[in-house]
């Protein structure tokens, strides 16, 4: 697929060009969101409002890449999942909804965890995202992608900071 | 006789206990006669129509009754499971004089490469492949995982045995298994024997793969691979119910049905349940294989728990990585500019990453600029909620 050959690739459908984009243009929202931050060259004063930014930043890279990826992957859906529900925490019942299905899940993977009885693997499902409910092989699977994943945003980000 | 003497030097050469089996064959040695008493005491051993599944499951049990019920007589029997390696010493023997042909060289005479089945391996199952090899009801069920281990005390002892295989076979099942297949593996082990080329060579080839013990290997390996079909669908009977195994093994070389086939190899356990299991970590350690060309450093690391360590520090620091670059970029406030630049430079370092900046227009800007007032048009959009890019995930997945 083209998220794993992306990087070499100047194609726009490629994964790297995706999650740039998703990530500027959530960049750019963000900018121009704070009402603090209205005109452009303003540093952010408070350190609240940085942590805040700092905050949204963050997610707005996890989302950007995990849109880019799409929802072939297991960890991307786990995370855009995480992302959503925790943009509805507000709304709260959606939240608490899928918390309670994580939940179930969780407890029915448990046994196939302790099949694998190793903890280093157990380790793991905590870094990557949907860890908890994978089986040992999908989840070397994922922490695959996921890491070939963070190793573009990661040069994305540098790229964009460094400018 | 002149192939047996070979075989007989093969034996030597390959084995150290050779039971230094007489040309003539099964008749001289004590073995077996025995082994032909225990094939009558079993019953109707030989009968390919018998039923044999019942028997594939339990494996070693009708080997080890029948090593009980019939002392082959110590020494010999030691003798033989010298060569063997492990596990079951003399229901191989047993076997393996029963089967004469066995394995053994692969120079030798074609005759025996009809006998080398793959009695040895009693444990699992899959006696489609002793069945096959055999041709002779004699030490059917051999499932390749018991089999490495049986297979040396069986080429030994089989070699001379070869004619005399019908009467020995240690298992019903073995039997009927062979009988009904033996047609196909036999086949297969004549196009292996002359391919081999002599013992030595053999050997050679053939150590490469496992401990490299001897000819037995090589024998063993062939017949492993012709047989692996045969060795699936027995391997994969006792994971279902042996319905499928007989089709399987019956249906030959062309056997790669929807299974997927594991072969058991020499000294492994053969019932279901290991060999699922084995199948799962040769999953789990090709994907850890996958993941250490992508850690740096990790090439020389060797060990699933070391391995896994550096795996998760690696993704620890990523996404520490991320973490600290967003906390820059929310320090440093970018401004509209500096992003459409950004976005020529890094996509035109998509290329080639280490470029430097005055590059930066002479870089496509055809398939940039596109981007770029869509970029424009996006950025200035009004939607300030991180939510959208959800909706852009959806609108995105297309292109996916």
């Amino acid at each position: 697929m083209n998220s794993q050959h992306s990087s070499s690739r100047p194609n726009s459908s490629s994964l790297k060009s995706r999650f740039t984009l998703g990530f500027l243009r959530a960049l750019k929202r963000l900018n121009r969101q704070p009402s603090s931050s209205s005109s452009p060259p303003q540093t952010v004063s408070s350190p609240r409002e940085m942590c805040r930014r700092y905050l949204r930043i963050r997610i707005a890279a996890d989302a950007s890449m995990a849109s880019a990826v799409g929802s072939r992957r297991a960890w991307s859906r786990a995370l855009l999942l995480k992302i959503r529900s925790r943009q509805s925490r507000s709304s709260n019942s959606s939240a608490r909804r899928v918390s309670m299905k994580k939940k179930c899940l969780g407890e029915k993977i448990k046994k196939k965890k302790k099949l694998k009885c190793c903890k280093e693997i157990n380790k793991l499902r905590k870094f990557v995202p949907g860890g908890e409910a994978m089986d040992a092989c999908s989840l070397l699977d994922e922490a695959a992608h996921y890491i070939r994943c963070l190793n573009t945003q990661v040069k994305v980000m540098t790229r964009i900071a460094d400018n | 006789m002149g192939s047996h003497d070979n075989e007989d030097m093969g034996f030597q050469h390959r084995n150290e206990g050779t039971l230094n089996c007489p040309s003539s064959g099964m008749s001289t040695n004590p073995l077996p006669e025995k082994v032909s008493r225990m094939a009558m005491s079993s019953g109707s051993i030989f009968k390919p129509s018998n039923a044999p599944d019942p028997f594939f499951g339990s494996g070693w049990d009708p080997l080890v009754s029948l090593s009980q019920s019939d002392n082959f007589g110590g020494s010999s029997v030691a003798s033989q499971s010298e060569f063997t390696n492990p596990p079951y010493p003399i229901a191989m023997e047993t076997q393996g004089m029963s089967s004469t042909s066995h394995l053994v060289q692969y120079p030798s005479d074609s005759s025996y490469v009809e006998m080398v089945p793959k009695l040895p391996c009693f444990g699992s199952g899959s006696f489609s492949e002793m069945v096959g090899s055999f041709g002779l009801p004699e030490c059917a069920g051999i499932s390749n995982p018991g089999c490495v281990a049986n297979y040396n005390p069986n080429r030994d002892g089989g070699i001379d045995r070869t004619s005399t295989m019908g009467t020995q076979s240690l298992d019903d099942r073995q039997v009927s298994e062979e009988g009904a297949l033996g047609s196909s593996p036999n086949g297969r082990r004549r196009k292996r024997v002359p391919e081999s080329s002599p013992n030595k060579n053999a050997e050679g080839e053939l150590n490469k793969d496992m401990s490299g013990e001897s000819s037995d290997y090589l024998k063993e390996q062939d017949e492993k691979k012709t047989k692996l079909e045969e060795n699936t669908a027995a391997n994969l009977r006792g994971k279902q119910a042996g319905k499928q195994t007989k089709e399987n093994s019956q249906s030959g070389d062309a056997a790669k049905d929807s299974y997927i086939h594991v072969r058991a190899r020499r000294g492994q356990a053969t019932n279901s349940h290991s060999l699922a299991e084995r199948v799962r970590r040769e999953k789990i350690s090709e994907r850890m294989r996958l993941l250490q060309e992508l850690v740096p450093g990790c090439n020389k690391i060797t060990g699933k728990a070391v391995m896994l360590d550096e795996i998760i520090n690696y993704v620890q620091s990523l996404q520490q990585q991320v973490e600290f670059l967003s906390m820059k970029l929310a320090t440093v406030n970018p401004e509209v500019n500096i992003d459409i630049e950004r976005i020529l430079s890094k996509d035109g370092n998509l290329q080639n990453m280490p470029i430097t900046a005055p590059q930066f227009p002479s870089l496509p800007q055809t398939v940039l600029d596109n981007e770029l007032q869509g970029l424009f048009h996006m950025g200035f959009d009004s939607s300030s909620n991180i939510d959208s890019l959800g909706q852009n995930a959806s609108r995105l997945k297309p292109e996916q």
